[in-house]
């Protein structure tokens, strides 16, 4: 029955992070598609519209949150990500994004560089930070 | 050449206090066995399935981790501004363990879109050329061993790359050039001929590109090179001639529709007379689980020429966030006689690879 309870704590703990906020700092004007959010965590895109390069902050892979932005965003599991990027690591081709570990280290990241985007669960969202897609 | 390769470490090593220095890995733990096979009675070989040419991965009837296995190192120095050196220390069980640099280079970030690298690289022949040893950047337990029977795989030179999108589209590109002098080839020297042979690849010239959208990838590839060989010091002659000319021409395409995927590539060697390579593969991802299926082909010209080709299934379960389990059955037809490699062989594989 314990172990019962503990399953249902866990299942509603993860189902608070249904939902993932795309964010950026509050001056940033750019543009984006879903799409150019996905090039941008593959690697893909180095710049936003507004022509200032990019940096990516992720969070650590196994995270709630990681995974439903994988999932949602990339369309990739965590294993299908990790053989994407080290194709690209150990042939010089590419680096992944940072990895942070929780969603605080991100706003605080986002909101001191304008040249950053992350992503956190909805409800960690601040007014520190522009939100620009939710999933 | 070790000499040089000494002084990039110790490069590498005094840099460290100035620069982000990144450490990263993969490993392959291999093992498996002949089932069934025929080996080659004309040249004495027995039962033998041949997983990789260029490195002599030759699996018997006993038993054994050696063909396959390997365990390699990346170290990386970020310098800043856009320059980095990078060197790959592979370890193979196929050399004794006997670690060697394969990959060390330079590179420069001209802006967004071009770098230039310069050093010892992966000659880019194939789609997975690149990144052969990372096992776990791929579904099977290796890449086709009929499409990628070629002695050469490294090369020594310069690689212009370019990164760009338009519209949804990626486009990433290289121009690379350079040589490779194989002192003592393995594929020719402990197994083709049998006696020692350097081979030489020079004025290389190649050019990858690669088009990538959403679920869709292409890629075309054409390189030629000059061949030179020397067999026990003695210059091969080729219609007369000490050297001889190769063209290289590659198509693959990929498609990923999520769970379904496709892949495909197919390639052409004109040396003398043309030899034709394919792979088709398909596989499903049922959560962890992937299992696929493989054919692969080689074919080439005229008659008693070089002819073989596989059949594999395999599943790859992805058990742990950073490592992956395969089984992997193949079936190798070997039709051709004179040129015979290793026969008509069943073999089962397993292992399992890792990323750190």
């Amino acid at each position: 029955m314990k172990k019962l309870m503990c399953l249902l704590l866990l299942t509603t703990a993860s189902s608070a992070y249904a939902a993932v906020s795309v964010i950026v700092h509050p001056s940033n004007g750019s543009s984006f598609e879903s799409s150019t959010i996905k090039r941008i965590f593959t690697g893909k895109e180095k710049s936003f519209s507004n022509g200032n390069k990019v940096i990516p902050i992720s969070q650590e892979a196994g995270s709630a949150v990681t995974d439903e932005f994988n999932d949602k965003v990339l369309n990739k599991s965590s294993a299908q990500l990790k053989a994407y990027w080290s194709k690209l690591i150990f042939t010089g081709k590419g680096t992944p994004p940072k990895e942070v570990s929780n969603d605080a280290e991100v706003l605080k990241m986002i909101s001191a560089n304008p040249d950053t985007i992350g992503f956190v669960s909805s409800d960690a969202v601040t007014d520190q930070v522009k939100v620009i897609k939710q999933f | 050449m070790k000499l040089k390769y000494t002084l990039l470490i110790a490069a590498l090593t005094s840099t460290a206090l100035h620069a982000e220095v990144n450490i990263s890995g993969f490993a392959s733990i291999n093992g498996g066995k002949v089932l069934n096979g025929s080996g080659v009675p004309q040249f004495g070989l027995e039962p033998t399935f041949l997983a990789d040419y260029p490195i002599v991965s030759a699996y018997k009837e006993d038993f054994s981790f050696s063909p396959e296995s390997l365990i390699g190192l990346q170290v990386s120095g970020d310098l800043g501004e856009g320059l980095s050196v990078t060197g790959q220390i592979v370890a193979r069980g196929a050399n004794d363990y006997d670690a060697e640099f394969e990959w060390a280079y330079v590179s420069y970030d001209i802006n967004d879109s071009w770098t230039i690298q310069a050093g010892k690289k992966r000659l880019p022949l194939f789609y997975y050329s690149d990144f052969y040893d990372v096992g776990y950047a791929y579904v099977w337990m290796r890449a086709p061993a009929d499409n990628y029977t070629w002695q050469i795989f490294n090369y020594e030179g310069v690689n212009l790359l370019y990164n760009g999108s338009i519209g949804d589209w990626g486009i990433s590109a290289n121009i690379y050039t350079g040589r490779e002098d194989d002192e003592e080839n393995k594929l020719l020297s402990d197994f083709f001929f049998q006696t020692p042979t350097r081979e030489i690849w020079e004025d290389i010239l190649g050019g990858v590109v690669q088009l990538s959208y959403d679920w869709l990838e292409l890629r075309a590839t054409h390189m030629q090179y000059t061949n030179r060989r020397f067999r026990n010091g003695e210059a091969s002659m080729w219609n007369g001639k000490d050297s001889r000319e190769g063209k290289f021409y590659g198509l693959a395409a990929n498609a990923d529709f999520g769970n379904f995927f496709v892949l495909t590539e197919f390639n052409r060697l004109d040396l003398d007379g043309n030899l034709d390579t394919y792979m088709i593969s398909a596989g499903y991802r049922i959560n962890d689980f992937t299992p696929y299926v493989m054919v692969s082909n080689f074919e080439g010209e005229g008659e008693d020429a070089e002819k073989h080709d596989t059949q594999a299934l395999g599943v790859r379960w992805d058990f742990h966030p950073s490592a992956a389990f395969k089984v992997q059955y193949d079936k190798v037809k070997d039709d051709s006689v004179s040129l015979a490699v290793a026969g008509d062989s069943e073999a089962l594989t397993i292992g399992i690879d890792v990323v750190f």
